[in-house]
This record gives structure tokens, C-alpha cells and sequence, in this order.
């Protein structure tokens, strides 16, 4: 039976809100990939986008503002074969919790990192966010952002994710796709998704934004992949850095990179721990049937023996 | 036979294989040998030492004045001016008299000033040769050693200064009595599989026997004796054991000393050995170790970790632990079973980085915001390390919150001889999980002891948030709920305070009525029970009221000891007094004499025999202790 990934939990996000795309997006996606109940874990951080897993028919985490990539990443190393998921703000993932977002580029662990991109700190009533650019004022703003913006998707190429691609929470059957070879996709995938404040974001409107989204893909061209001994790794990798700049009156979504020859963490791992990939962590017993340990200390640390 | 030894250079000088060269000979001849490192924060060059203790039974502390002072620099005896008295025996190079301390530009600035203050306030030049008048008025027996003879003797086309440490080690061995075999072995050991190393080594250690011999230094050889197969560990090494030997399998940590050691202790043995019967059948796999990008994700990490049922731990010192403040809090909230262990050095901030402290006791106790149970105790030798690190992640099993082991700088820098591991000590226990099924509540309110069932992500739907929750985990500010769930939590503390064996919180060592009542936590153990020995012989007895545990708090037992007590000395090394204070918090009982250290070197025996007569003879309500350099 496929397992239905929304629940009935009241959802209080403001009407009208890009967060209720991002919810359906993901939902569905889980729900086609015919993910099982306990296949997945939805791990976020504090903001209105923080509150995407008491939504989801999965377990899940809502952690501390800014923690979510270090909680996800514990999950995941422990249990590799959970699909570990992020829900995070734009404020949540590059601000306080900027150093783990690097950290999991150069990492790689596997897990989804799904940003909330509405350019404002919704829950603490739009302060801007990383994403806002220099000299635009929201609402909420008592003068023009004096923070530049970072560029999310190029912070992320360039940081090591191996699948990176932006979306559109007005746009969610394409944002659902991209979602579902995210979560497939063994590497870590970054997806920056434009999500619509209309509560305090009074310029990046879902209007505004639709007229200006266009997708990666029309362009049959357009081939973002990076294979084993690909000739043309290079270019695919600066031509999505060049493609990262676009941002105006045309603003890109669909998937900028893949790059299929880092290995993830968890390969990463094989190599040194035993038994990683048939036992991990999760799956280890610790001890005997009567409780004892099973760990031999003479011979683990056998080193340390001196007499 | 009782030798206190201290052997000291440059850091990056090769103390450490001299302290380990002498450790493995006096270890395998079947003699104790304990032993404790003091360095700077620096890699190269400044002066770091090993202190040792070598008698017939093993050492429990360490004492001041050293019998064999070994100077492999002439720092060393700048800095150790008063280490010495007419019990020891200085071995220094002979060919470093004129040195200057003007010269030694590797001693910090105000300890220079010091060393020179002394030197001329006694009337002595400031150089090695004044240094070394001044030990000798001190009563110290002076030994010039020909260092760069003896190593070109030995290894004639060699660099002579890259044997000095094998030759003070020889001496020293020589000077003890420990047979030359015993230290031809070391040399293997230490050197394994660098075949020219130890032959050159061997070579070396003979012409410094016969150099002991022919300075008539040399001991009467000491009888080898028969001895079990010996663990030298330090209190990094054994909490790492403890925590395989728990079921510890994730671990995350960022670099900072003095923890780190312990995590990459991990690293090197992550690929278990198993006892053959115990873990026949069963599903077995190494252990993951992250060195993550901060503490921040350190400890979030290993909170992740336990989500999927994994004994998870994370280890810091005090900048980190500042750090991890938040992630304790959520941990305290979401019932989440983690261990932290929490390696003390002195503090505030960077502090003394490299040195001891037992400063953060109160901060373990009270870090992060709001109101969550914890379990807090620390260790006091490098023997309950093992112990109570497996003991540490059962308690967070079994009470689901976070449990804070402290382990301070002196104890996680202690080399000590572990005979026997003994795993009848160690019960890994069951946890209860939730059934099954899609409709677990995690925090399900109805529970006796507060403890709801656990499960895990990838067995159960289940969620959780820092925010206050109802049962299935989601967020709530409903008024009753939140009662319930405040109450529930600190439910579960009572419970582990009452299912927690008196013996894990607080023990009475020795006479249950005696003139002294020393209390102490951490590695004042060892020394303090000493103490009590040589206090005995004087006439004196004393008893020694250990704390382990300071969440949930043995209260009535503490009370009980210290109302029927004469005199109470609290002893600790830092400068607020924290266990005293927190021991007048739950009893009322305020103690007033204190033996304190902060200046961040480890308590030795002596200086705690005679601060405590000073108190006995009212000399002083409080003493400060100053020595170590
Ligand atoms: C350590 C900490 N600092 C500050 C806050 C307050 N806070 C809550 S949400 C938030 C910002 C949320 O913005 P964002 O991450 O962009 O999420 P959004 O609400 O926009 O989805 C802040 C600063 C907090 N919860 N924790
Ligand atoms: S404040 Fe903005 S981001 Fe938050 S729920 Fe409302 S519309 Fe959505
Ligand atoms: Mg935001």
C-alpha cells in the first residue's frame, strides 16, 4: 500500500504562503517514490519552514534554529539507508547555520537539504534574510537591505553538494520531480526553492516571481550532468556557476549540477569502518543476550598493552 | 622503594618517549609507575615535563620534591628551581653551565622575571651554573652528564641531541635499578620496526648504564616480578575503552584539547575486536567517529545519532561545551540520550589550555536554557573512566537525557597501569522500545517514572521539537500539557536518583569517624588518599568523602557524613570552591576550610599533607596551592 506522507495536523503557515507548495511538493514526491513509512526522516530548523515536519507523515525533527544539516547528518550516518531530508529558512540554513551548509558540501553525506527561499525571516516577522539583495526593502524593513545577497546555488556548487538545483513553490509538479531525484540521488542535494513571503516579503511576490521563472530544461541543450571520465566536466561545472548569476527579469529553475563522481560520505566510510555498509551503527547489536559487553578491551587495545 | 621523578624539555623534545621509555621498563619488570603530563599550548619549544612516580605497588599520586630531576634542557632547571631539595638528584648537561636565562627565550616572559628574582635575590647568577647553586644549596645532589659523549660513544656518526632522551631515561632506570634488559626492551617496544633506531637506542642505553655505573649512581638491581598483562592508558584512552566497551557507536567531536585525544583514540580502535562467545551471532560493525565542522554540530550531530537508537557521544572541554549549550537544552527537552564528556582544563575562555581546572562544574550543571534533568558526575582515576563512561551511556538510555561525564585535565593526561578490565562491572542496559506501528507516543505521559517508551527513526512514525510537545511530538502552549510534560521530565530524575546505587554518587573511603573529613571530586582522589595514609602514621586519621555525582544529588548521604564530621576540608581545583558550594546548596552544611588550586598544575601529595596540618593546627582557615611549573 503507498503511504500517504500528509497528515492532519493543522497547518499554520499564513494564506497564501509558498510553504504550502513546498509541503505538497514533497509529499508527493515521497508518496511516488513509494517511500514506506519508516523509510524517511524530515529533519528541520526554527522558522515557519521549520515547521514542514509535524506536516509530514514521517518522523521527524523540528532541532534548533540552525542545527538541522548536524542533526540530519547524525541520523543519516547512523541509518544510511534512511532518506534523511532538511526543511530549512534561507535565515536558518545561511545565516546561523551557514558553517553546516558549507560543512555538508565538503562532507556529503547523502541527506536532502530542501531552503525555504523567501528572502526574509518569516517567524521573527521579516528581517532580511541572506537571500534579500542590497538596497531592496521589504516590508518589514525600516530601510533598504544593507547586506548583500548571497548566491545560494553557486555557494553550493562550489562547496562540494553533488546535486544542486533551484525550484518554485508556485511550480510544484516541477519542484516535485526535482525533489524525487534528489532523494534518490546518493549524494547530498541542495535545492533552493523561490518561496513567496506574503506576509513580509511584499516584493519577491508569487507574481513577481512568475514572471519571471523560466525553466533550465526548456533549453534541450541544457545538461547539467557530470559522469565518470565526462570530457566536459569542467564546462558543466562553470557554466552552471555562469547560469547561478542569472537573477532578474530572468531568473532560472530546474537542476543546475549533478556531479556523479563524488563519492558520497557514507562510501566514504566503507573503507574505514567495518561492516559499514551491511552493519551500520543503527543496526549493530552492542551487547550480548545478557547484557554484557561483546567488545574485547585487551584486544581492541591491544596497542596500549605494555606488560 | 618510592621515586618520584621528573623529566623535562623542550616540548616536541622527545619528553614523552623518555617518560615512556621509563614507563614500559618499570611497567614490564613488575613494578607501578604512574605518570602525568604538564605542557604549554605550543607544538615546538617551550617547556614541557613529565612527572612520575615508580614504587613497588602502583602510585595513586604524585609528589613534590622529585628524587631524579632529569634536565634534557636547561629550561627545565630554570624552571623547576624549587622542585628539588637534598633528596634529589639533578641530571643535567654539563656543557650548558654558562647558559644564560637571558638566553632562554622560551620561558614566558613573567616566569623569567621570577626564575631571575630568586636566582638574585639569593645571591645567585642568573645562569645554569647560578640555577644549579641554588638546587645544591636546596640540598640537591648534582650529576653532570656527559650528554654528547655518551651518545657519540654509543653512535658515533649520529646526531648526539637526538639521543638525549633516551640517555636521561637510561640513567634514570639505572638510578632506580631497573634492569638493562628491561630497557633494551622498551627501546624495542617504543621504536617497534625501526630496526637502526633501536639498535642505536640499545647502544645508547648501554654506555648510559655503565656511565650510572662508573658514577657510582647506579641502584642495586631491583628482582623482576611476575605481573599480569597491563593496559597503560590515560584518562583519555580509558574513557574511549569504557565507551566501546558501553556500546558507544557515534561519536562526533571538533578538535580541542585535552578531549580530542579521546575521540581519536576511538578512531585508531573503530574497528572492534570482539570477545568470540559473547558476540557469536550477533550484527557487529565499527564504530563511526565525525570530526565535525564545530560543536554546534557536534553535539546536534550525535543527538542525531541517538534518533536512530545509536549510543552517541560527542566529547569537548570548555569552549566547546560553551558552544553546545543550546544542543544540551534540546536534548534535555526532546529526552534525547546523550553523553557528553566533558574534559575539563582551566578556564574562563581559552584559559589555561593546556592545564587543569575543575572550574566548570557549576556550568555542567546549570549550561542551557530553561529547566531539563541531567545527569552530571565525573571520574577520579583512570580506572572509573572505563567504568563510568559505559556507565554514562546507560544512563542516558535508560533515564533518555543527556548525561555530562566530567573527566578533568589531569586525570585525561594521566598514564596509569590497568591490570584488569573488569566486564562483570559493565551491564549495556536493555532499552525499551516502542512497538511497531505507526502511532507511538513518544512522549507518552503515562508513565510511572517518567520514562516513555524510546524509539527510533526508520522503526516508528514519531516527531519531536524543541518546542513544547504533546505525547506524539508535536508542538503545543497548551497550559495543563505543559505542566504535565515540565513534571514528567523531572520525573525521570527522581527516578535515576532513586534507581542509581549509592556508590555511583558519593563514597565514605576509610574510618567512618576520624579527626580530618577531606570531600574532593576528580583527581584529587588518589592524592588525598595518600594523604590519609601519611596522616596515619603521624597520628592523625582522616576519611575522605568522595563525590561522583552532583545530578541528582546524594543529599541525605552527604549530610549524614558531613553533620557527624570534625573537621571537613573541601578540596578542588579551581577557585570558587563549586562542589562545596553546591554540597551547602543541598545540605546547608557550609564549609569553611579549603585546600584550592588554579593555577592550573596538578595537586600533588605533599603539598595537600601539609596544607591540611596548617588547617588541623589552625594556621589557616584556607590554603592556595602554588607549586608545579
Ligand atoms: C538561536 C536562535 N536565535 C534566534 C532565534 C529566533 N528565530 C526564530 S526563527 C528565526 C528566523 C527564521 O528565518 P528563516 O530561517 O529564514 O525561516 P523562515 O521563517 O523564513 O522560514 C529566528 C531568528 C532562535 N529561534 N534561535
Ligand atoms: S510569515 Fe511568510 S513565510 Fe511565514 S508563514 Fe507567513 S507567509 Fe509564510
Ligand atoms: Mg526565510
Amino acid at each position: 500500500m503507498v503511504h500517504n506522507f500528509r497528515n492532519d495536523i493543522t497547518v499554520d503557515w499564513c494564506p497564501g504562503c509558498g510553504d504550502f507548495g513546498i509541503l505538497t511538493a514533497l509529499t508527493s514526491a515521497l508518496q511516488e517514490l513509494n517511500l514506506g513509512p519508516h523509510d524517511v526522516a524530515v529533519i528541520s530548523g526554527i522558522g515557519c519552514s521549520g515547521k514542514t515536519p509535524h506536516y509530514v507523515n514521517a518522523a521527524g525533527a523540528h532541532t534548533l534554529h540552525g542545527r538541522a544539516i548536524p542533526v540530519a547528518v547524525g541520523v543519516k550516518l547512523t541509518n544510511p539507508k534512511l532518506k534523511v531530508i532538511v526543511t530549512g529558512g534561507d535565515g536558518d540554513l545561511m545565516s546561523i547555520g551557514a558553517g553546516h551548509l558549507v560543512a555538508e558540501g565538503r562532507r556529503n553525506s547523502g541527506i536532502t537539504v530542501l531552503m525555504y527561499d523567501n528572502a526574509v525571516y518569516g517567524l521573527t516577522k521579516g528581517q532580511a534574510a541572506p537571500t534579500l539583495k542590497l538596497g531592496v526593502q521589504t516590508k518589514s524593513l525600516a530601510r533598504p537591505n544593507i547586506y548583500d545577497a548571497i548566491n545560494p546555488i553557486m555557494l553550493a556548487i562550489s562547496t562540494g553538494y553533488s546535486f544542486v538545483a533551484r525550484g518554485f513553490s508556485f511550480e510544484i509538479a516541477h519542484l516535485k520531480n526535482i525533489i524525487k531525484q534528489a532523494v534518490m540521488f546518493p549524494g547530498s542535494s541542495f535545492i533552493d526553492i523561490l518561496q513567496p513571503c506574503p506576509t513580509y516579503n511584499n516584493i519577491n511576490t508569487m507574481d513577481w516571481y512568475k514572471k519571471r521563472v523560466y525553466k533550465l530544461d526548456d533549453d534541450k541543450t541544457w545538461d547539467p550532468v557530470v559522469t565518470e571520465n565526462d570530457p566536459k566536466a569542467e564546462e558543466k561545472y562553470n557554466r552552471a556557476i555562469e547560469k547561478s548569476f542569472e537573477w532578474g527579469d530572468r531568473i532560472p529553475i530546474g537542476i543546475f549540477y549533478v556531479n556523479k563522481k563524488i563519492p558520497p560520505f557514507t562510501e566514504r566510510l566503507k573503507q574505514y569502518v567495518d561492516n559499514y555498509e551491511s552493519v551500520p551503527p543503527a543496526a549493530q547489536d552492542v551487547k550480548s543476550k545478557d547484557g554484557k559487553p561483546i567488545v574485547d578491551p585487551f584486544e581492541t587495545f591491544k596497542d596500549k598493552i605494555i606488560v | 622503594m618510592d621515586f618520584n621523578i621528573l623529566i623535562g624539555g623542550p616540548q616536541g623534545g622527545g619528553i614523552d618517549t623518555a617518560a615512556n621509555l621509563v614507563g614500559k621498563a618499570v611497567a614490564t619488570s613488575g613494578y607501578g609507575v604512574l605518570s602525568v603530563r604538564e605542557y604549554h599550548s605550543n607544538i615546538k619549544g617551550r617547556h614541557s615535563y613529565t612527572h612520575m612516580r615508580v614504587m613497588d605497588k602502583q602510585p595513586r599520586s604524585l609528589k613534590y620534591p622529585v628524587n631524579i630531576f632529569v634536565a634534557l634542557d636547561p629550561d627545565t632547571i630554570f624552571e623547576h628551581l624549587d622542585d628539588v631539595s637534598e633528596v634529589s638528584t639533578v641530571l643535567y648537561d654539563k656543557t650548558t653551565e654558562d647558559y644564560d636565562l637571558q638566553a632562554a627565550r622560551m620561558i614566558m616572559r613573567d616566569t623569567s622575571a621570577k626564575i631571575r628574582r630568586i636566582l638574585t635575590e639569593n645571591g645567585f647568577e642568573t645562569t645554569i651554573r647560578g640555577a644549579l647553586g641554588y638546587m645544591k644549596k636546596r640540598g640537591a645532589k648534582l650529576l653532570p652528564i656527559p650528554f654528547s659523549d655518551i651518545a657519540t660513544e654509543a653512535v658515533p656518526d649520529g646526531t648526539p641531541s637526538r639521543y638525549y632522551n633516551t640517555i636521561g631515561a637510561a640513567i634514570t632506570l639505572a638510578i632506580i635499578g631497573i634492569d638493562r634488559k628491561f630497557a633494551d626492551d622498551a627501546i624495542s617496544y617504543i621504536f617497534k620496526g625501526k630496526q637502526q633506531v633501536v639498535e642505536e637506542n640499545v647502544k645508547v642505553v648501554d654506555a648510559s648504564y655503565r656511565f650510572a655505573e662508573d658514577s657510582k649512581v647506579a641502584g642495586k638491581t631491583l628482582p623482576a616480578l611476575p605481573t599480569p598483562r597491563k593496559l597503560l592508558l590515560t584518562g583519555n584512552d580509558a574513557s574511549a575503552l569504557g565507551k566501546l566497551l558501553g556500546g558507544l557507536r557515534f561519536q562526533t567531536y571538533y578538535p580541542i584539547t585535552p578531549a580530542s585525544d579521546e575521540s581519536t583514540t576511538i578512531e585508531e580502535h573503530q574497528n572492534i575486536k570482539w570477545i568470540g562467545k559473547e558476540a557469536e551471532n550477533l550484527r557487529k560493525g565499527g564504530v563511526v567517529i565525525v570530526q565535525t565542522e564545530d560543536e554546534l554540530s557536534a553535539i546536534n550531530m550525535a543527538i542525531g545519532g541517538a534518533l536512530t537508537g545509536v549510543r552517541s557521544a560527542t566529547a569537548t572541554s570548555g569552549p566547546g561545551f560553551s558552544l553546545m549549550a543550546e544542543g544540551l537544552s534540546f536534548a534535555g527537552m526532546d529526552e534525547v540520550p546523550l553523553v557528553v564528556t566533558f574534559y575539563e582544563r582551566g578556564g574562563p575562555s581559552t584559559g589555561l589550555p593546556t592545564r587543569n581546572g575543575q572550574s566548570d562544574l557549576l556550568f555542567a550543571l546549570n549550561a542551557g536554557h530553561g529547566e531539563y534533568p541531567r545527569i552530571v558526575f565525573s571520574s577520579g582515576t583512570v580506572d572509573e573512566c572505563i567504568y563510568d563512561a559505559a556507565k554514562a551511556l546507560n544512563y542516558a538510555a535508560k533515564y533518555q537525557m543527556p548525561v555530562i561525564h566530567l573527566i578533568d585535565k589531569n586525570l585525561a593526561n594521566t598514564l596509569d597501569l590497568i591490570s584488569k578490565v573488569d566486564l562483570d562491572r559493565i551491564k549495556i542496559e536493555t532499552v525499551e522500545l516502542a512497538k511497531e506501528g505507526d502511532d507511538v507516543k513518544r512522549y507518552d505521559l503515562n508513565t510511572e517514572n517518567g520514562v516513555s517508551p524510546y524509539t527510533t527513526m526508520g522503526r516508528n512514525i514519531f516527531w519531536m521539537t524543541g518546542d513544547e510537545h504533546d505525547e506524539l511530538g508535536h508542538v503545543t502552549e497548551d497550559s495543563d500539557i505543559r505542566d504535565r510534560m515540565m513534571e514528567k521530565r523531572f520525573k525521570k530524575l527522581e527516578t535515576a536518583d532513586r534507581e542509581i546505587p549509592l556508590e555511583e554518587k558519593a563514597v565514605l573511603i576509610g574510618e567512618k569517624e576520624a579527626d580530618i573529613t577531606f570531600v574532593t571530586w576528580g583527581s584529587q582522589k588518589g592524592p588525598i588518599l595518600d594523604v590519609i595514609e601519611d596522616l596515619k602514621e603521624e597520628g592523625i586519621s582522616a576519611n575522605l568523602l568522595y563525590l561522583k555525582m552532583f545530578s541528582p544529588f546524594p543529599t541525605e548521604f552527604v549530610k549524614n557524613v558531613l553533620s557527624k564530621a570534625s573537621l571537613v576540608i573541601d578540596v578542588e581545583s579551581n577557585y570558587t570552591a563549586q562542589a562545596a558550594q553546591m554540597i551547602k546548596l543541598y545540605t546547608g552544611i557550609d564549609i569553611k576550610n579549603k585546600i584550592l588550586k588554579y593555577n592550573g598544575r596538578h595537586m600533588t601529595e605533599d603539598e595537600i599533607l601539609k596544607s591540611a596540618k596548617e588547617i588541623l593546627n589552625k594556621e589557616s582557615l584556607m590554603v592556595v596551592l602554588e607549586d608545579g611549573s
